[in-house]
């Protein structure tokens, strides 16, 4: 079991700074008034940003702030004064001293006695959220209801009471893990002990507070939410800020060290879900995949805020009323208005065959000893047994065979890429996705079979001149 | 002579290892024997004169040098000055003497060293007797400094400010006392520093300098966010420029790690900081851009193909080959944005071609609707582009935006 401790912010008052490293910890411990957890999930990242109010002498002061058997990063510790009433608050320096590897000193010149409200932030890592989605089918799969969910664990070695929770979606760039800063510098968990559950008990009656100096959290929600008098769920309001998007949970929580939260983030009631059936060995290897296509917009229901990445759980409402199994699959971030998919792989329903039917060769091209001129037959050129052949054309006559044993018809979509000096000739009426590679779709009815027939005409040796795809239709 | 320095350094020796960096003085003349408490019965003369300042001087980055002023009791004639030092990174051979105070009469006439020991002794000639303000400079080693920024972009992402903070890492058992610090320019700090420690100065803040966000499409450079898909990593950077235009430019910007936090928008005193991510800022020079990367854009999607590639034979076996390339552009942010589109030609041709030894001789074609690239920051490889991206609409819609690049690889074979 480890023990959870928080930091603790200790002020001295010049003065006093002979007595550092003696039992003054205890002396002068002003309470956490209110914190902010601003949790990333693209890494192991929590920002903490905590108030607390401290007695400064007019005069140079030593702030002391110390985060034994946490994983906080002592070089993102920072302190701000917010606004206090005497007067004017300055840093002059920061201290890391040798002997307390987790602690730090602020000197600090103030130019008033009194109070004063400062505004600590750090990085301390072991703090994560991460989502996760439930999808309801159908049973027709036209529709499905969709809901996200995220949840928020708690590992970091300290307790958080009543904390305003904010939750960062999008990817932020770091140049050093936090973990590995905060170990660096000798941080770390350690086991309880006799006096660390004292401490623990004396921190966590001095960090309950009952009101806040942080910036207001959203307003909390209606209470008696239920039709039985029980409170709702807590409301999380979502905000864009520049390229991230921010989760924020209404009122204030506890985020206890080993615990973890699940708390829903949005209900989608009704969207749509577009079902295609694609053949793309690029994208998905070689086999024909079964997708449900989802569009996160408000006329699914959902483009409230962008989809984190995270697992999706999809199931299929029987008609029954029961629900199976669709697929478990991991989801990617989705931003507002964008269509996204769930591979759902093969579809046993439905069976996908590429069968070359017939392969030939025509357009020789001959060469006579050293001589450089080539000669065709085809051109009506005479050739001879010792001739060498360096150009030809290779032609596959391709079927793709698609079998539905679904009770409905089925969208397909095709496109792989060929290599060299091609033609592809057909009826499809296909697209060029680039310069090798044809796309084309279908619709197979239900119960039925359908081939998709196509010819590859590859020249080879001198007959080749170029390496793309070019499209003909078919005679 | 001999036994004089031979005391002395067993006085030093029986200092011990709790002492890093020592001055003792021995001196010939039978005046000034302040006796040390505990030394060897034998030691005659001996003085442990206090330092008076130090100055730590960090602009040369590996070369820390410090600079201890002390005041010393010179007799007439020539006294024996012995600076000695434990555990502590001195390099023998940059420590210097000088005389502050009649540095034309009071002069070094020799430096001995002793073997297998981290001391020296300077043989001083002084016309007087008195006390001499001296300077003891030397090169140290695990005393450094590193920079840090912290940068707070407005809510518009307009202006920032921008933080810079001085480390100074004392990794010795030296204590320097009140150190004046100067790291190579702005002014120079005064600051205790204690053995072991590290501390954190502000040295500069500059507010209300202007940035740009850039979004940079450019598969040489970046590769891809999904090949199977085609799709492009989007790299995306603040930068500002160090000049005096933009409120900057009174020094070179040295590189450190920066922390960058964004505005929340909200009202005064009410609002927090988010935090965007950090990076390595480089060394900027005055005039020149510093980038700072903020991440992966997941809302800007390009998906970049092949469109075209012919080849057409000129002469015997040389061709040109006529190639478009396709972005199609998806911005799913409610602003619209400009993006840095780039194409490295070595980067197209070993894609289409494969790699050739000899350079590459290029036109742009005239099919492509990217038709003017930026002539400051494009060159024979590399030809950049800004295309504007409109923001989705109120449908929530991306509207997708097609650009082309018709680049002609001539006289290849």
């Amino acid at each position: 079991m480890t023990r959870a401790m928080s930091a603790v912010l200790v002020a001295v008052v010049s003065a006093a700074a002979s007595a550092f490293g003696q039992q003054i910890d205890v002396s002068t411990l002003p309470p956490r008034e209110a914190v902010q957890l601003t949790i990333y999930n693209s890494e192991d990242l929590t920002l903490v940003r905590e108030r607390r109010t401290v007695t400064v002498a007019k005069g140079q002061n030593e702030l002391q702030f110390s985060w034994a058997n946490t994983l906080i990063d002592p070089t993102s510790v920072e302190i701000e004064f917010p606004g206090s009433k005497g007067g004017s608050l300055d840093v002059i320096d920061t201290r890391y001293p040798f002997d307390r590897p987790q602690a730090l000193y602020w000197n600090v010149r103030s130019d008033f006695d009194g109070e004063a409200l400062v505004e600590i932030s750090y990085f301390t890592s072991g703090i994560t959220w991460n989502a996760d989605y439930v999808g309801v089918t159908s049973d027709d799969e036209a529709s499905m209801t969709f809901d996200g969910y995220v949840t928020i664990s708690n590992n970091s070695g300290a307790d958080y009471s009543d904390a305003q929770v904010r939750m960062v979606v999008g990817t932020v760039n770091l140049v050093e893990a936090i973990r590995d800063l905060a170990n660096r510098h000798g941080s770390g968990q350690v086991e309880a002990g006799e006096g660390g559950a004292q401490f623990d008990a004396l921190r966590r009656a001095i960090d309950r507070k009952p009101s806040g100096g942080m910036p207001p959290p959203p307003p909390p929600p209606p209470s008696g939410g239920g039709a039985y008098g029980y409170p709702g769920p807590p409301e999380i309001v979502k905000e864009g800020l520049s390229e991230y998007f921010i989760f924020t949970v209404a009122g204030t929580h506890d985020v206890r060290n080993g615990w973890a939260n699940r708390l829903r983030l949005f209900e989608g009631t009704k969207v749509p879900v577009k079902t295609v059936y694609r053949y793309r060995p690029m994208e998905y290897g070689d086999q024909l995949v079964k997708l449900f296509l989802v569009k996160n917009d408000k006329a699914s229901t959902l483009g409230d805020s962008p989809l984190p990445d995270g697992t999706a759980r999809l199931f299929r409402r029987q008609p029954t009323g029961g629900l199976s199994v669709i697929a478990f699959v991991p989801t990617k971030y989705v931003p507002i208005g964008q269509e996204f998919e769930f591979n759902l792989g093969r579809d046993p329903q439905v069976i996908f065959e590429r069968l070359a039917t017939r392969t030939w060769r025509d357009d020789f091209w001959f060469k006579r000893g050293d001589q450089q001129k080539l000669y065709s037959p085809t051109k009506g050129d005479r050739v001879n047994d010792n001739d060498t052949v360096v150009g030809w054309n290779d032609h596959v006559a391709r079927v793709e065979r698609i079998r539905n044993y679904r009770g409905a018809p089925i969208d397909v979509e095709l496109r792989f890429p060929i290599d060299g000096d091609v033609t592809f000739v057909s009826s499809l009426n296909p697209t060029l996705f680039d310069f090798q590679t044809p796309d084309f779709k279908t619709t197979v009815g239900a119960g039925a079979r359908k081939d998709l027939a196509y010819e590859v005409v590859s020249r080879k040796g001198t007959n080749a001149t170029q390496n793309a795809v070019k499209l003909e239709a078919a005679k | 002579m001999h036994s004089t320095r031979h005391s002395t350094r067993h006085a030093t020796r029986h200092l011990g290892g709790a002492l890093s960096a020592l001055i003792a003085l021995a001196l010939l003349a039978p005046f000034a024997t302040p006796t040390l408490p505990g030394a060897a019965a034998d030691v005659k003369l001996i003085a442990l004169p206090k330092r008076d300042r130090v100055e730590i001087q960090l602009d040369v980055p590996g070369l820390t040098l410090i600079e201890e002023e002390r005041t010393i009791p010179l007799a007439k004639g020539a006294n024996d000055v012995v600076f000695a030092w434990a555990n502590t990174a001195i390099d023998k051979s940059t420590i210097q003497f000088r005389c502050m105070s009649d540095p034309e009469n009071v002069q070094v006439i020799s430096v001995s060293y002793p073997p297998n020991e981290n001391a020296l002794t300077w043989q001083v000639s002084s016309p007087t007797a008195g006390p001499a303000k001296v300077r003891i400079s030397y090169i140290i080693g695990g005393v450094d400094k590193s920079y840090e920024y912290r940068a707070e972009a407005a809510n518009d992402e307009k202006k920032l400010t921008l933080w810079q903070y001085v480390q100074l890492h004392n990794r010795t058992p030296e204590s320097f006392g009140e150190a004046d610090m100067f790291a190579g320019y702005g002014e120079r700090l005064e600051r205790p520093i204690g053995a072991n420690e590290t501390r954190k100065i502000l040295a500069a803040k500059f507010e209300n300098v202007p940035i740009t966000k850039t979004y940079t499409a450019d598969l040489a450079q970046h590769g891809y966010l999904d090949p199977a898909k085609r799709q492009l990593k989007i790299p995306m950077h603040y930068v500002l420029k160090n000049d005096a235009a933009n409120g900057l430019g009174r020094f070179p910007l040295q590189a450190g790690k920066a922390r960058i936090f964004i505005a929340d928008g909200k009202a005064e005193g009410e609002g927090t900081t988010a935090f965007l991510g950090e990076d390595w800022a480089a060394f900027a020079a005055k005039d020149d851009e510093l980038k700072l990367f903020l991440g992966v854009a997941k809302d800007i999607v390009v998906t970049r193909t092949i469109e075209r590639r012919d080849r057409k034979k000129t002469a015997g076996p040389l061709s040109d080959y006529d190639i478009v390339v396709k972005y199609e552009i998806e911005n799913f942010k409610d602003q619209p944005v400009s993006i840095d589109l780039a194409e490295s030609i070595a980067g197209l041709r070993a894609e289409v071609l494969g790699d050739a030894p000899r350079a590459i001789e290029w036109v742009l074609g005239t099919e492509g609707s990217l038709k003017t690239p930026d002539a400051l920051k494009s060159t024979s490889d590399r030809v950049l582009f800004h295309v504007d991206a409109p923001a989705r609409g109120a449908d929530q819609k991306a509207q997708k935006k097609t650009e082309t690049l018709n680049i002609v690889l001539k006289n290849e074979w």
